[in-house]
């Protein structure tokens, strides 16, 4: 043997070590320290925080004046994200499952939101709703409909709404795209043999496509409960949470009580609320496709 | 017509089918609507102040203001915020998608103690979004003293991108035939020489893949860099455009430059790489 030879796990360690190393320190660390942060009072800029035990979340709960309104939020948000967009989605992909010409150049536009910044989509949407000159005053006067110009994002009754739409835009194309390649997986043999049999359009959807489409119809349930969990640069662009705090979330709740106030134990606590919400979709979940691909096994 | 000679037909019949046909006019109608506020942003671009507040949204920019253009690129400070966007892609993304090959391989493909806890805790990862602990994350990188440094935001984009691709990687992996690597180990090769020789060579397509999305991914992010570069001068584009928004709102032209400036980067990647997309999003999230 010509040079010495480390022993295979050895090796396989040191292929681990820089990936795992990132990880840790930079994802799997501020993670643990949340907690340990929701349980202690620092403004951010002290040497040392001091141990407060539930405080921050006794405050959070009782004397927040904005938390269960962001809360209340969030669950709309979440109920209506998991709900609308997907569904346009599911009909589009379905559409563009069957033999239409240009289907592809329809898939490009119907996802090219999905790319576009966050940021972005938000400026864009701020601006198609200018209540001036925006896309939709100019739009409604043209058409002679002036009474339904509405201040979309300073009426706190509508501006939350208005704010969803533009995320309805920027998601479907996400969705879109996974039910299409559960599409592809549905067998054809399948959907051919249920048609020689007799069976209709609609109990072929019934009974072949939909049973088969339920991991993609589980992950995209599951994507889209923790996309809006974490919302944050749609509404941080559009709102900023305003106005009078009817745009406000969770995720950008907990963001602003740290960085924007200096209370980094209530902006941990509520960082806590929401991962345990995340981890009470998450957990389940992986349990399941755990299961599924030992089963297949 | 020959596009149209095949098409409305549903598999094994001869006959166009009307509802193919309605379901195709609703799709076009849909698709309008979404590109609506592409072309309405493209048009604002190109026009002054007083075209935008005289005509309809939609009337064409006659005498286009590509003036626009060159201001906002100056008043943005589009040549600080393209540098650093840049700088920090080209370094994270490259590095990221390494490393995460590298650990993949060893989990996937070196007998080792502890990696179904580790490849388990990967998979976890995948669904934790960094956005709720943005806090958590700028205190640790402030204990490193890299607030404000172009480590500062690379190191936590690293942290996030890792699970995502090893959970890819891993699957792409497994599946490389035994064959291929025994050979070489019973040669005498090392597993860093397989894993270089071998299983990057043939991982190029899936490689590819997660280059182009976390290109894309890292072009846009915005909620970490927001709190770890508050100096404008390590600010990327989408911090640029935020401020740009803020400070400019009523320069109308202007503004929608600046927007279309910041999404063309990851619009001109999305549309030459798109089946790369599909095939890194597909991959780990439907399982045949």
């Amino acid at each position: 043997m010509a040079k010495a030879r480390l022993r295979p796990q050895t090796e396989g360690y040191l292929l681990l070590a820089p990936a795992l190393a990132v990880y840790f320190l930079f994802a799997v660390y501020p993670m643990l320290d949340v907690i340990r942060m929701s349980f202690s009072s620092w403004n951010g800029l002290d040497a040392d925080s001091s141990f407060v035990g539930l405080d921050n979340f006794r405050a959070v709960l009782t004397t927040d004046p904005v938390f269960w309104g962001a809360l209340l939020n969030t669950i709309w948000w979440t109920a209506l994200a998991v709900t609308l967009p997907n569904l346009v989605a599911f009909g589009l992909a379905l559409a563009l499952n069957q033999n239409l010409p240009g289907r592809s150049a329809l898939r490009v536009v119907f996802y090219l939101p999905v790319i576009i910044a966050s940021i972005a989509v938000a400026t864009i949407w701020k601006w198609m709703y200018d209540p001036f000159f925006g896309l939709f005053s100019n739009l409604l006067t043209e058409w002679g409909w002036q009474g339904l110009v509405a201040d979309w994002l300073g009426d706190r009754r509508i501006a939350l709404w208005s704010v969803f739409v533009a995320h309805l835009w920027q998601s479907v194309g996400f969705s879109m795209v996974l039910f299409l390649a559960g599409l592809q997986g549905v067998s054809a043999t399948l959907i051919e043999a249920a048609r020689i049999d007799g069976a209709g359009r609609w109990r072929v959807f019934r009974h072949v496509t939909l049973p088969a489409l339920k991991p993609t119809i589980a992950i995209v349930f599951v994507l889209s409960v923790i996309n809006s969990l974490k919302a944050f640069d749609i509404v941080y662009g559009m709102t900023g949470g305003g106005p009078a705090q009817s745009t406000q979330m969770l995720a950008m709740w907990a963001y602003t009580q740290s960085m924007q106030l200096g209370d980094f134990g209530k902006g941990a606590a509520i960082s806590v609320i929401l991962l345990a919400v995340t981890l009470i979709v998450v957990i389940p979940y992986l349990k399941w496709t755990m299961g599924q691909s030992e089963a297949d096994r | 017509m020959s596009l149209f000679s095949q098409a409305f037909r549903p598999v094994g019949s001869t006959r166009a089918d009307p509802v193919l046909v309605a379901l195709w006019v609703a799709l076009i109608l849909v698709a309008v609507i979404w590109i609506a506020p592409f072309v309405f942003i493209v048009f604002t671009s190109l026009k002054t102040n007083t075209a935008v507040m005289g005509e309809t949204a939609f009337a064409l920019p006659t005498d286009p203001a590509f003036s626009n253009y060159a201001k906002a690129w100056a008043r943005g400070n589009f040549s600080v915020t393209a540098f650093n966007g840049v700088l920090i892609t080209f370094v994270k993304v490259p590095l990221g998608v390494f490393l995460s090959a590298m650990a993949a391989y060893a989990l996937a493909r070196v007998p080792m103690r502890g990696r179904r806890v580790l490849f388990l805790l990967c998979v976890f990862g995948t669904m934790i979004p960094f956005q709720v602990m943005l806090a958590p994350i700028f205190k640790q990188v402030n204990a490193f003293g890299l607030i404000n440094s172009y480590p500062g935001i690379v190191l936590p984009y690293l942290a996030f991108g890792v699970p995502y691709q090893v959970f890819i990687l891993y699957g792409f992996f497994s599946a490389v035939p035994k064959e291929l690597s025994e050979a070489a180990r019973i040669d005498g090769a090392s597993h860093f020489t397989i894993f270089r020789r071998i299983f990057l060579p043939v991982s190029l397509p899936a490689l590819s893949a997660l280059f182009v999305l976390d290109f894309v991914a890292t072009w846009n992010e915005f909620a970490m860099a927001l709190v770890i570069l508050q100096d404008p001068q390590k600010w990327t584009l989408p911090l640029g455009l935020m401020a740009f928004q803020s400070q400019f709102q009523r320069d109308y032209g202007q503004l929608n430059a600046a927007i279309v400036m910041t999404v063309l980067p990851a619009a001109i990647v999305y549309l030459m790489f798109q089946r790369y997309f599909v095939a890194g999003l597909t991959t780990g999230a439907v399982k045949e």
